[in-house]
């Protein structure tokens, strides 16, 4: 079993995380989340998106608006709500905790 | 050939082949069993149906109406499996493919209301179907004439006036090409999506394209001919200007002297089209009327002959100047550069001048686009009226 495959599970579950950082440093619609991740090791698809995005919203931590497009029917371009803000600053406080707690240990 | 199937996914109907439509039908209805019980379901697949939507207007043109069974595939390949998420209480998830699939995704045949409206036309040059940069092609796309029309105008602009050629070259340089789907279906203010496809179906569009007999051959055989000709008028040209270059010599002054034979050609011209159209509207050329026994072809004859006397020297020098300075024979282009950037200097200023201190000629100026479009409506009726 590769590094890749043993952090699929993982990765999953760092992805609603990482949506919330980038619906927070702006208003973006599905295509632009997609367009950020491809670059990175949480590349992922509409199939898996879509999903995730109407959970966070049933969980009241984003909230969307339709807004006309140049071309074609508009587009739903989503924001965060406060809860989502909230959520945000606690879980990057206890990805800040992990990480010092995967440097440091074993480390005498 | 293929069977083409019309669905309408967010609103906006689109053309699949049969195959792609399969595809499609089993996408959506393994998404919808995968969503059995996620109370926000419809919306999702909503959402989906119009991320596929988006997908394939980005895959259309104006000359490609039908998506393929290969391009329904890569947009599904693209969207992923559809992933409920971990957090959710599933019921039922093995739903199976007998449950409906997306609402909209409704039967085959379905058909859009003609859209019709249309969208703001732009000028773009427009490179399918083109022969040289698609100048021509956008023209007749913009004013709604066929391309032919157009090329015919600036051949005959280039032959009488020697200004057809530049107008086409300045605007190859500043018109901006037709790139994206939106920009093609805006040269032509047609909208570019399956709405289009079916109202043109509707309206027996293409009944008329099937009438010609075999298309494929009469292609061919332009195409052979076009080349014929081309390659007789680079033969004919190339002997006449090698016979130019072996008579004269180069001389430093040509720089200078060739914008201005340029400029006077100009001139030369655009007196001689003066002179031809107040002969045939009013009989007289400058004011002095015709002896009564000359009839008006005569005198057009005569004014041709004087045309091709005062004009064919000034061609012949200014093909000189061309041969002798643009010597190794890629620097012809910056010869031409030079040439043309001075004479139509020359003129811009003149014509600047002369619209500053006539006002009849700025009235007339701006009423021409007016009088254009009336001219491109009378000749459009006169087409269809065949």
């Amino acid at each position: 079993m590769s590094v890749n495959e043993k952090f699929s599970a993982i990765r999953k579950g760092l992805l609603e995380f990482l949506v919330l950082q980038i619906v927070a440093a702006d208003k973006v619609y599905v295509a632009d989340i997609l367009k950020q991740l491809s670059a990175t090791e949480f590349a992922t698809q509409e199939g898996t998106l879509y999903p995730l995005l109407s959970k966070m919203r049933r969980e009241g931590l984003l909230d969307y608006e339709w807004k006309e497009s140049e071309n074609g029917p508009p587009r739903k371009y989503y924001t965060l709500t406060a809860k989502g803000r909230e959520q945000l600053r606690e879980t990057l406080e206890y990805w800040g905790q992990i990480n010092g707690t995967v440097k440091k240990l074993g480390q005498k | 050939m293929n069977k083409v199937i019309t669905i309408n996914l967010g609103g906006t109907a689109y053309q699949l082949e049969e195959g792609g439509y399969d595809a499609l039908r089993a996408y959506l209805e393994a998404a919808a069993a995968r969503l059995q019980g996620n109370p926000d379901r419809d919306e999702i697949l909503s959402d989906i149906e119009g991320a596929i939507g988006e997908k394939f207007r980005a895959l259309l043109a104006s000359y490609k109406t039908v998506v393929a069974e290969k391009e329904v595939a890569a947009v599904l390949a693209e969207m992923g499996p559809i992933e409920a998420d971990t957090g959710e209480a599933r019921t039922g998830n093995a739903g199976g493919p007998g449950t409906s699939a997306g609402a909209s995704a409704s039967g085959t045949g379905e058909k859009q209301a003609a859209g019709g409206a249309g969208i703001p036309r732009r000028l773009y040059r427009i490179h399918e179907g083109a022969m040289i940069a698609g100048v021509c092609n956008g023209l007749g796309a913009y004013l709604n004439l066929d391309p032919t029309f157009v090329r015919l105008a600036f051949v005959l602009l280039t032959i009488f006036w020697g200004t057809g050629l530049l107008v086409y070259i300045v605007m190859a340089i500043v018109v901006p090409e037709a790139r994206s789907p939106e920009e093609k279906a805006a040269a032509s203010g047609n909208p570019s999506t399956a709405q289009e496809f079916i109202r043109r179906a509707k309206e027996g569009y293409y009944e008329a394209m099937k009438g010609f007999p075999d298309r494929v051959a009469s292609r061919e055989w332009k195409r052979r001919f076009k080349r014929d000709v081309r390659a007789h008028a680079n033969q004919w040209r190339y002997n006449w200007h090698s016979y130019w270059a072996k008579h004269a010599s180069t001389h430093p002054g040509m720089g200078f002297t060739l914008p201005m034979l340029s400029l006077l050609q100009g001139a030369v011209t655009i007196a001689w089209m003066c002179a031809l159209i107040s002969l045939l509207s009013t009989g007289a050329v400058f004011g002095m009327s015709l002896p009564a026994n000359v009839p008006v072809w005569a005198a057009a004859l005569l004014l041709f002959i004087a045309y091709g006397i005062l004009a064919g020297p000034l061609k012949a020098a200014r093909r000189l100047c061309y041969w002798n300075l643009g010597r190794p024979r890629w620097t012809w282009s910056f010869v031409f550069l030079l040439d043309a950037a001075v004479w139509l200097t020359v003129a811009a200023v003149l014509f600047w001048l002369a619209v500053h201190f006539f006002p009849e000629l700025r009235v007339a100026i701006q009423s021409l686009p007016a009088v254009a479009h009336d001219a491109a409506d009378d000749i459009r009726t006169w087409w269809k009226g065949r």
